[in-house]
C-alpha cells in the first residue's frame, strides 16, 4: 500500500485527454521525460474509474505503476439529504486497495435530494447551508465514512454561487466547525477561496489565516471564470490569475509546503501549456521549503499520521 | 428534515424543474440561474454524448425538452457518471409517446458505451482452437442483441415504421474498438445456442439443421463452420473450450 506521504510536491487531474500524451513521454525502459519531471503525482475521480473496463482499465493500470494516485471524489454527498451511499462507499475502500491509493478526499457540498420519496444524483457540487444543524450532520456523515474505509479523509473547501439565507455562521467557522467536529484532513482549495471571497466579498487571506494548518493534507489550485466583476464560475478552465497565485505563496509561506495538484477540466490545453503551471507550483514550493521551517514539521506530520491510518 | 434540508430541497427542486419549482425564499436569481445552468449541461453533455443518433432523429428542440425531463422527473440512482445513460434509458422505458424504434435506438446507443468500458476477464481457451468439435469462446465484452428495427442503420433519413427483425454483435476487440456485425437469422441462432447451451459448433449446427428440417446436414456444417471462422477473424471469438470445461 502506497503512503500518503508518497503523494507529495505537484500534480496533476489525469483528464483522458492527457493519457496518451503523458505516456508518450516515457522511453521504454520506464523513465519519463525530463519536460514532465515536476508531476509528482496524480489525480482520479473514483466516479470516473470505478467498475471500468476495456481502455480505462488499461490505463489506469499504467498509471499505478509509475505514479502516485489521489483520489478525489465529486458523488459522496457528504451534505445531502438521503441516506450515505454505502454500497459505494464499500466500492471505493475497495478501488483505493486495488490501486494502491492513499488519499481519499470529498467536498464539503451536497450533490444528491430527494423528490417524491425517491433519492437521486444531480452530479454537481451544490452549497450546505452554514448552520449548527449542519456542521453536526455532515460531520457525523465524515466519520460514517472514515469508520467505512478505515482511514481518514480530507473534505475541500468547495467554491459556490449562492449564499443560503437560513445560513447563522461565516463559510470559515462552518469549516473550522466541520474539521473539528468530525476530527478529519483538510483539503484545502485556494481557487475555492478566492473564487468565494469574491462572490461573497470577503478577504482571502484573513479567510486562509484561519485555516487550520495542522489538518492540510492536500492542496488544489486552478483556474476560474470571471462572469462579472462581482462573480466568478469555478470552470477550472483559465489559467490561473496572479491573485490566486499569490494566496498559493501565502499559504506556504503560512503553512509550509503541502501536495498541490493543478486542476484543469475543460479547455484543455496541451500538456507543455500544463507544465508551466505545474512548473511554477514546483518553483514556489521549492522557495517556500527553503526558508520555511514548518515545512519540515508538515511532513513528520504527514508521516506519522499516514502511518497511524494505512 | 432539518431546516437546512427543507431548503437543499427547495434549492434542488428548482434546479431540476424551475417552472414548477420556485426557487427559495430571498435567493437571487442571477445566482440560482448558474446553477440551473451547469447542473443541467453536465447532465444534458453525459446523455446527449451517448445518444447522437437519437438527437439528430428528434431534432435539437424535442431532443432538449426530452432531456429536460428526464432530469425533472428522473432519480438517479448512481454515483458513477459512465452509468447516467443507462439511467436514461430506465427514464425511456416510463414514456410511449417516442417514435416506436426510439427506446431500441436508444438501447444500441448505449450498448457501444456500455460494451466498450465493461470490465470483463479474459476466460480461459484451449491451446488449439476447434471450432466444430469444442465451444466456441466470444470476446468477454460483447452483447448479442435481436431487435424489432434496423437500429444500426437509423438516421434524420431512414426512421423505420415496421418491423423488421435485426440480429447483431456488438463486441470490443483487443484494440479496445467496439465492432458490430450483423447476422442472418440462421447464424445469430448458432452463436445464441453455442453462447446459452455450451455447445460446440458439430452440435449447435446438427440441432440448427433438425429445426429447419434440412436435407444434408454437412451442408449446414459447412456453412457454420465458415462463419464461425469468420467471427474469429474479426476478433468476435477468441477460441474454444472443451465442451464440458465451460460452466
Amino acid at each position: 500500500m502506497a503512503q500518503l506521504a508518497d503523494i507529495k510536491g505537484v500534480g496533476l487531474g489525469l483528464k483522458r485527454e492527457l493519457i496518451p500524451q503523458i505516456q508518450r513521454l516515457f522511453n521504454d525502459t520506464g523513465v519519463p521525460d525530463t519536460k514532465i519531471a515536476n508531476i509528482n503525482f496524480v489525480e482520479i475521480a473514483p466516479e470516473n474509474w470505478i467498475g471500468a473496463g476495456g481502455k480505462a482499465a488499461a490505463d489506469l493500470a499504467w498509471f499505478v505503476e509509475r505514479y502516485p494516485i489521489a483520489c478525489h471524489g465529486l458523488c459522496l454527498s457528504l451534505g445531502g439529504p438521503d441516506p450515505l451511499n454505502v454500497d459505494f462507499l464499500k466500492q471505493v475502500k475497495q478501488f483505493l486497495s486495488t490501486n494502491k491509493i492513499p488519499l481519499y478526499t470529498e467536498h464539503l457540498s451536497f450533490c444528491s435530494d430527494i423528490q417524491n420519496g425517491k433519492a437521486g444524483y444531480l452530479y454537481d457540487l451544490l452549497p450546505i447551508p452554514f448552520t449548527e444543524e449542519a456542521v453536526k450532520y455532515v460531520a457525523q456523515r465524515i466519520r460514517q465514512t472514515q469508520d467505512i474505509l478505515g482511514q481518514r479523509i480530507a473534505v475541500e473547501n468547495t467554491s459556490f454561487y449562492v449564499a443560503a439565507p437560513i445560513s447563522s455562521m461565516t463559510e470559515i467557522d462552518f469549516l473550522n466547525a466541520v474539521l473539528a467536529e468530525a476530527d478529519c484532513n483538510l483539503h484545502l482549495d485556494i481557487n475555492n477561496i478566492y473564487v468565494n471571497s469574491v462572490n461573497f466579498g470577503f478577504d482571502a487571506s484573513q479567510f486562509l489565516r484561519r485555516i487550520p494548518g495542522e489538518r492540510i493534507v492536500y492542496g488544489h489550485i486552478a483556474g476560474h471564470l470571471q462572469a462579472d466583476a462581482e462573480l466568478l464560475v469555478d470552470t477550472h478552465g483559465e489559467n490561473i490569475i496572479d491573485p490566486v497565485w499569490a494566496l498559493l505563496d501565502e499559504a506556504y509561506q503560512l503553512f509550509g509546503i503541502f501536495p498541490t495538484l493543478l486542476e484543469r477540466d475543460t479547455n484543455i490545453p496541451p500538456l507543455p501549456k500544463l507544465m508551466i503551471e505545474v512548473n511554477k507550483i514546483a518553483d514556489m514550493q521549492s522557495k517556500n521549503t527553503s526558508n520555511n521551517r514548518l515545512a519540515s514539521q508538515y511532513q513528520r506530520g504527514v508521516q506519522n499520521r499516514s502511518s497511524a491510518s494505512c | 428534515m432539518l431546516e437546512f434540508q427543507e431548503y437543499q430541497l427547495a434549492f434542488a427542486a428548482h434546479i431540476r424543474n424551475p417552472s414548477s419549482n420556485k426557487k427559495p425564499a430571498k435567493v437571487p436569481d442571477v445566482r440560482m440561474a448558474i446553477y440551473r445552468e451547469i447542473v443541467f449541461n453536465n447532465i444534458f453533455g453525459s446523455v446527449s454524448t451517448c445518444f447522437p443518433v437519437c438527437q439528430q432523429v428528434l431534432g435539437k428542440r424535442a431532443w432538449l425538452k426530452l432531456t429536460k425531463q428526464f432530469f425533472a422527473s428522473h432519480q438517479a440512482t448512481t454515483p458513477i457518471f459512465r452509468e447516467i445513460p443507462q439511467q436514461f434509458l430506465t427514464f425511456l422505458s416510463t414514456f410511449n409517446n417516442l417514435p416506436v424504434y426510439f427506446q431500441q435506438l436508444a438501447h444500441y446507443e448505449w450498448v457501444e458505451l456500455f460494451v466498450g468500458t465493461q470490465a470483463t476477464e479474459t476466460p480461459k481457451t484451449s491451446k488449439r482452437t476447434d471450432l466444430l468439435n469444442e465451444v466456441a469462446v466470444l470476446t468477454p465484452a460483447h452483447m448479442l442483441l435481436e431487435y424489432d428495427y434496423p437500429v444500426h442503420k437509423i438516421s434524420k433519413k431512414f426512421k423505420p415504421e415496421n418491423i423488421e427483425k435485426t440480429y447483431l454483435l456488438v463486441f470490443r476487440n483487443k484494440e479496445f474498438q467496439v465492432k458490430f456485425i450483423e447476422f442472418n437469422p440462421m447464424t445469430f441462432n448458432l452463436l445464441s445456442l453455442i453462447n446459452e447451451k455450451n455447445l460446440a459448433g458439430r452440435q449447435a449446427l446438427t440441432k440448427l439443421a433438425e429445426e429447419i428440417n434440412h436435407p444434408d446436414v454437412n451442408t449446414v456444417i459447412a456453412f457454420g463452420a465458415r462463419a464461425l471462422n469468420d467471427l474469429v477473424e474479426q476478433q468476435a471469438i477468441i477460441g474454444s473450450v472443451k465442451t464440458s470445461s465451460k460452466i
